[in-house]
């Protein structure tokens, strides 16, 4: 669905933000971007709509060089939710804001309607149509930036820093969203140094630093990885990094989610408790 | 992004660097005055001689080039209708001579551009503050020039985030007549306002909380003060200067 | 002593029907180190903001109840003063920070206040070293990561030596590895100045063994004050949505096969220790 082939990035201030990136990514995967701020995440995540093209390389989607693509085109099958959802709101409603993008791709009026309507509904957002975006809470523009970008139906969605200043329940709704659209067979693409949230998501991890792609792999494999992820200055997910602090005793430091690392943990504890027994 | 760019203030210390603002300021007065006086090439090479050590003094010789090379245009411009001028109403005698004023008019511009080159190139813009500060400039004005070169880089950025993020929904900025890519700034402009309100009301509560205004007689951890070597720099400026003058009005 | 006590304080926003906070009562001792805990939007930030005096002198609103901060009435002095007593941190660090170098961002207050030089300077030095950022002193907040803006934000608090400091949210937009620099920052200042600190935070995994007191906020109103042990581990928080560190879940987990911990533990460090006494104890 989506491939880099040697990917290079010069910003015009000649900072390198990306370097020989090479990756593919199929259809219907879910994908967690992780890196330290200046890893190259966002100009990962904005090579994927052409608003930025590579300066050496390829950047693929759908099998069409992205060079000969306009933003608008690719943006029918990339939508990209940016990490300031205040950045898109400047209408009265946000019924209107979720109909404009609509109208912008060229959707005719009647598919622009059932479309307001499915898209909120989905985000939880219907009570509120006609409020101002102005109005919402953090947690709440979140889902409208989403809504209005899944209303054209793209096969691949991209958000960037989706967890970034919002609470324990709005990023549990956000990762249960995120499941669910890619359940129904979308490619979902978060760039994140949220380790917690991609624990839970036990998506593929692809790690990033300086530019370059640095590992890629499950997130079970990568976010144990202690090495790796302090060379990217990452933090362990709590849950490896308690287990890996007993490894000596036998425990499992591969583990990622409470459930797995209880399971473990209370099996060690009965071969301890069987050889004393013996 | 140039103009940007030329907003940030590359720090470095050299002899230039630490010489007090206000003198730095004189200097490039004078200079400008210079400029006004003379119209003679060789004055004008002095004068670009001297900003040429400074500049060297300072390492930025670099950046100081790029400033002259941008007031080419301008130049040439300039070269070009005096010479048109001259020639066409035979101010001069011969065409070499019109070229050879034109020219001299069209460097005395150069010059008259940068005679402030030096000062912004090595100047911090918070020297610049403490400089209005020491003239009695009212400090909110201060504050008001200082936090417009803090805050201009970050609303540039923001102006491109917002850009990126509309287009990311379809809206085709460089497309359509006039008057359709008029009516496409709109939801440009609404965010960038709203985030600057935003931010203006953040920026009111941080200074609320940092006893912005608590006092009138504000103090300040640095003070502009004139050393041994700022005058000395000063007083051979000023004898430089009443030479130029002097020679002016009565040549040896 | 107490630092903050507060009595039936309500506010509303003026333009709002409903209040922000309502019914607050709360007094906090000189030295102690809180957690305000809660959803965004339960009112947290406007609790903070009654604590230095921007309720109700920036915001206008209505305000019933008391609020007395270090022995002061806070709608009855003005902030400047205030803020001499409360250092406040708020969540962006680029909107606290006016200045072209960091060390004139944490002179800033100081020099409004009009304090002689002499002393700006050797408050400047002590901030500087107190937070750890000495060699940053002559760079521009340009340069400068988000963690590291942060921590100027929060040495220019500093310099005004406060008796306590607020912190909403100090770490919501920044990375996980410098939010943890900004704990660690925030531990070094309570350990060496024994300041009182609250801060309203959402990682609890870095914060919940070092706090001595939870308050847990929801809709306006204090809706459990306690221990953090007793907050984490009590099975009513469940609902409100609490973030509850890993290692609480995984112990719990253990224990319903094992008695391992006696005491649910609160970071992995006394995670680590508990299975190691227990696992000892077995095979001995």
């Amino acid at each position: 669905m989506i491939r880099f082939d040697n990917v290079t990035y010069v910003y015009p201030t000649g900072v390198k933000a990306l370097n020989g990136v090479s990756v593919e990514i199929g259809r219907g995967e879910l994908v967690a971007l992780m890196g330290e701020n200046g890893a190259g995440k966002t100009t990962f995540i904005k090579h994927l709509n052409g608003l930025l093209k590579p300066t050496n390389g390829k950047v693929y989607v759908d099998g069409k060089d992205t060079r000969t693509l306009s933003v608008a085109q690719l943006s029918r099958v990339v939508g990209i939710v940016f990490q300031n959802a205040d950045d898109m709101f400047f209408l009265p409603t946000i019924e209107e804001e979720v109909a404009f993008s609509l109208r912008n791709l060229g959707f005719s009026e009647e598919v622009v309607q059932k479309r307001v309507d499915w898209a909120l509904k989905f985000m939880e957002l219907e009570e509120y149509r006609k409020r101002s975006p102005f109005l919402l809470s953090g947690g709440e523009k979140k889902r409208l930036a989403l809504a209005i970008i899944l209303a054209w139906n793209p096969q691949v969605i991209a958000m960037d820093e989706p967890t970034v200043g919002q609470d324990s329940a709005q990023k549990e709704k956000l990762k249960e969203m995120i499941k669910q659209l890619n359940l129904q067979g979308r490619t979902v693409i978060i760039s994140t140094h949220d380790v917690e949230f991609v624990a839970e998501l036990r998506s593929r991890v692809i790690l990033m630093s300086k530019g370059r792609i640095v590992a890629d792999g499950r997130a079970e494999t990568i976010l144990t990885d202690g090495e790796l992820l302090s060379s990217c200055s990452i933090l362990m997910p709590q849950v490896a990094a308690t287990m890996s602090r007993l490894a000596d005793l036998g425990f499992n430091a591969k583990v990622i989610s409470v459930d797995e690392a209880v399971r473990n943990i209370v099996e060690v504890l009965r071969r301890f408790e069987h050889t004393r027994g013996a | 992004m140039s103009i940007l760019e030329g907003l940030r203030f590359y720090a470095s210390d050299t002899v230039i660097h630490r010489l007090d603002p206000r003198v730095k300021f004189l200097i490039s007065m004078l200079m400008l005055i210079i400029v006004v006086m003379y119209v003679e090439v060789w004055m004008l090479t002095i004068l670009i001689a001297l900003q040429a050590i400074m500049a060297y003094a300072a390492k930025v010789v670099r950046r100081w080039l790029k400033t002259i090379r941008g007031s080419l245009p301008l130049a040439v411009l300039v070269f070009g209708l005096n010479a048109i001028f001259f020639i066409s109403s035979g101010t001069y005698a011969t065409l070499q001579e019109a070229l050879y004023q034109s020219t001299a008019l069209a460097y005395r511009l150069v010059l008259f551009l940068s005679s402030f080159s030096i000062f912004f190139l090595t100047t911090t813009p918070e020297e610049i503050g403490l400089t209005l500060t020491s003239w009695r400039v009212p400090y909110p004005y201060t504050f008001a020039f200082i936090s417009a070169i803090r805050f201009t880089p970050i609303i540039a950025q923001e102006l491109r985030d917002i850009m990126d993020a509309q287009r990311a929904r379809g809206v085709e900025l460089d497309k359509g007549g006039p008057l359709q890519r008029a009516k496409k700034l709109v939801p440009i402009l609404v965010p960038l306002l709203a985030n600057a309100l935003r931010r203006a009301y953040e920026l009111a509560e941080a200074m609320e909380v940092k006893c912005f205004g608590a006092t009138k007689k504000r103090t300040s951890l640095r003070e502009l003060k004139m050393r041994y070597k700022d005058y000395v720099v000063l007083s051979v400026s000023l004898a430089l200067f009443s030479l130029a003058a002097y020679y002016r009005l009565f040549p040896f | 002593m107490e630092i903050v006590k507060i009595e039936g304080l309500t506010f509303t926003y003026s333009g709002s029907d409903t209040p922000a906070i309502s019914d607050i009562n709360l007094s906090i001792e000189e030295g102690e180190f809180v957690l305000l805990l809660g959803p965004s939007g339960c009112g947290k930030s406007t609790l903070c903001r009654c604590l230095n005096g921007l309720i109700p002198h920036f915001y206008a609103g209505k305000m019933e109840g008391r609020v007395i901060v270090a022995g002061m009435d806070v709608s009855k002095t003005p902030t400047y003063v205030l803020s001499q007593h409360v250092g406040m941190v708020f969540q962006n660090p680029e909107n606290q920070l006016f200045s072209l170098t960091v060390e004139n961002d944490v002179a800033f207050a100081l020099e409004n206040l009009g304090i002689p030089r002499d002393e700006i300077r050797r408050r400047v030095d002590f901030a500087l070293k107190a937070v750890g950022i000495e060699d940053l002193r002559k760079r521009s907040p340009f340069e400068l990561s988000g963690g590291q803006q942060q921590k100027v934000a929060i040495a220019s608090v500093l310099a005004l030596m406060p008796k306590l400091m607020v912190l909403d949210e100090p770490t919501s937009s920044l990375d996980p590895a410098s939010a943890k620099s900004i704990i660690e920052t925030i531990l070094k200042i309570r350990k060496e100045l024994g300041t009182s600190i609250i801060v309203a935070e959402h990682r609890v995994e870095l914060l919940a063994d070092k706090v001595d007191r939870v308050i847990v906020m929801q809709k306006g109103r204090i809706i459990k004050d306690g221990r953090p042990r007793e907050i984490f581990v009590s099975e009513e928080m469940v609902p409100y949505g609490i973030p509850v560190p890993k290692v609480v879940s995984m112990a719990k987990g253990v224990n319903k096969y094992f008695q391992v911990f006696n005491e649910i533990p609160l970071s992995s460090e006394e995670f680590e220790q508990d299975i190691r006494r227990f696992v000892h104890d077995k095979v001995r």
